[in-house]
């Protein structure tokens, strides 16, 4: 009897063991490609950061400099007008994309004829790849094209290096260009292409917000209406309170991808005029492969480092305050 | 919130139009809809239409709505446009290059995300839920600020100019082993532990019996991928620097440069590159919007 126990319970053990080493064979792809290249990679980059790697890669040419990069980083003009412009992309993109999304998804939100049909007209645009975006607004903003010619301007959008804010300085007499860089806000062509950005991306943001809007129960609903919530009211008592979650995801998706904002920049802009356009991750491009200056791959790879320790920070912030009801 | 069968079917059930009747404010909601809509199309519709246009014709002010004259110029001048150094026109070369890497990765993704993704939903083995978690925090963070000064690591093993780095790296997405997992997980277990009984082994269970019921999901996931491949600027920018080579994105951001002022070229490329999404967004949008929805669940 006993002998019997002991022989199953070693046969357990032998399937148990052969079950684990199936299950990693299965997995093996994932542990290898993330290992080498999420990782790897990740840990190799971090190597030359501390280095100043250059132009020809060649790791026995670079040597460690310690911190130097980094503190090279944070005196760097142009790393600081990267970060502030890229402030500026972050406040006003994800703010309007975010409050476009909802506006939309609760228009879509109507157990109605043809709700379908919109939703897929209206979430069409967002398959379309930044690289067509950019190429078709290079030239709708032409001086000549549509933009200016519905709203009735007369304005170089892509060429515009102006700041927003320069106006608002006038009516106090102030001069902007003596005002601090960030202080100036976006430039014109900046705002450009935020408008082009919230514009594609809200659709994406949109259906996420449909598909939590329709988990909110009917019920909620109609007990806020005995209760006087109707309309606004229930949208604001009801609806918004429930959304936090998803708000709160879509603000911390919409925060990296500003952050990260690439592609519009290398197709319209280059970071001109003036570099009110120069985002980090061009500005890293640039450094990195040496495009229109001289290539310094460490330099680059500590202001990567940089970004993504400001990107986690506001990620953490954003969902601790977003997250949960503040007064509870 | 979880990714599992059921709430897909009470997504499309939900989804059943009603008869109501017809209000102001419904009305006031169908007008604004429409409205939007059309906003929303408004860049493909005029950028389509100047594709038959001329330089002259797009640049002119006050702009047309319609070409004086419908040619397809254009169209032809850009498919059977060449490039000194490359033999044969480069821009079907570039659709087809588009194609394939991106056929070929979602094959690849959806082979190896499924797999793994299995092990995780049905397997016990040690470090099960710590290699999960790692998947999960994978997601979270913004992997993609190393991709750029990550360019110095691939040019160490010599992969600049070649496609391994597109394929590679991305071979299995953490969002797919996550999607997957859930899915698998929703799925009714005494199916495959019949089998699994009978004799047959964790790969026969995992090929026959749950890839076939994880149908939607993993249509859901080729149509992201698919998109993902096919719409990527960042890495064939910089890993693909000869002509040759590019896929179509790269090749008209390439183009944009080279003739800053042939406008209607650098239209017809942006259609080039968008029609075959739209295409694929129209006959699939079911599992489209569903797989949008699903990026949001996998964040939280």
């Amino acid at each position: 009897m006993a002998e019997a126990m002991t022989s199953h319970r070693r046969r357990q053990s032998q399937l148990a063991r052969r079950e684990a080493i199936t299950a990693y064979l299965f997995i093996a792809p994932y542990l290898l490609t993330a290992g080498i290249f999420t990782f790897g990679v990740l840990l190799y980059v971090f190597y030359t950061s501390f280095t100043n790697l250059s132009a020809s890669y060649a790791a026995a040419s670079a040597r460690f400099v310690g911190l130097d990069n980094y503190i090279r980083a944070f005196r760097d003009s142009e790393f600081r007008i990267a970060l502030a412009n890229v402030f500026w992309y972050f406040i006003i993109v994800t703010t309007l994309q975010t409050i476009g999304a909802i506006l939309l998804a609760s228009l879509l939100n109507a157990k109605l004829r043809g709700m379908r049909f919109f939703r897929t007209m209206l979430y069409a645009p967002s398959v379309a790849s930044s690289v067509v975006m950019s190429l078709i607004f290079l030239w709708l903003y032409l001086r000549t094209g549509f933009i200016n010619y519905v709203l009735g301007t007369n304005i170089s959008w892509l060429q515009d290096p102006r700041p927003i804010f320069a106006p608002l300085y006038g009516l106090f007499g102030v001069d902007v260009s003596s005002v601090p860089y960030l202080f100036r806000g976006p430039s014109i062509t900046w705002v450009a292409i935020m408008i082009m950005n919230v514009f594609s991306t809200i659709p994406t943001f949109m259906v996420m917000f449909l598909a939590a809007l329709q988990d909110i129960p009917v019920q909620l609903y109609e007990a806020g209406a005995i209760d006087g919530a109707t309309g606004w009211k229930a949208f604001w008592t009801i609806t918004l309170p429930l959304l936090r979650p998803v708000i709160s995801l879509v603000v911390v998706l919409g925060t990296i991808g500003t952050f990260l904002v690439f592609a519009q920049i290398s197709i319209m802009t280059q970071g001109g005029p003036l570099r009110t356009t120069l985002a980090p991750l061009y500005l890293i491009y640039q450094k990195t492969l040496g495009t229109g200056t001289q290539a310094e791959a460490g330099f680059g790879a500590a202001m990567a480092f940089i970004l993504a320790g400001i990107i986690i920070l506001i990620n953490i912030v954003q969902r601790r305050y977003i997250e949960q009801p503040s007064d509870v | 919130m979880a990714i599992s069968m059921k709430r897909q079917s009470t997504a499309q059930a939900s989804a059943q139009p009603q008869r109501t009747p017809l209000t102001f404010g419904i009305a006031l909601r169908y007008i604004a809809l429409l409205v939007f809509s059309l906003f929303a199309f408004m860049p493909f519709i005029l950028s389509l239409l100047g594709t038959f246009k001329t330089n002259a014709e797009l640049t002119a002010f006050p702009p047309m709505l319609l070409p004086q004259q419908w040619r397809l110029d254009n169209w032809t001048r850009v498919w059977n446009f060449t490039l000194p150094t490359i033999q044969g026109p480069v821009l079907p070369r570039w659709l087809f290059t588009s194609t394939w890497l991106a056929v070929l990765n979602v094959l690849l993704r959806l082979f190896f995300c499924s797999l793994a993704a299995y092990a995780f939903a049905r397997m016990r083995f040690p470090g099960r839920n710590l290699l999960l978690g790692i998947v999960v925090a994978s997601m979270a963070l913004p992997a993609e600020v190393t991709l750029i000064p990550g360019y110095v690591f691939y040019a160490r093993i010599n992969w600049i100019n070649t496609y391994w780095p597109l394929i590679i790296p991305d071979l299995v997405v953490p969002f797919g082993i996550f999607m997957l997992t859930q899915f698998f997980k929703s799925i009714p277990r005494e199916l495959e532990e019949a089998a699994y009984i009978d004799g047959a082994s964790r790969f026969r269970t995992y090929w026959n019996i749950a890839l076939p019921l994880s149908r939607p999901a993993l249509i859901t996931l080729a149509i992201l991928q698919f998109q993902g491949s096919w719409n990527d600027y960042t890495k064939p920018l910089l890993f693909l620097q000869r002509p040759d080579l590019m896929t179509l994105t790269v090749g008209m951001a390439f183009f944009r440069f080279q003739y800053v002022n042939d406008l209607s070229a650098i239209l017809v490329g942006a259609m080039f590159n968008a029609i075959p999404m739209l295409i694929i967004f129209f006959l699939f949008s079911k599992y489209y919007i569903e797989g949008a929805s699903y990026t949001g669940l996998a964040g939280q």
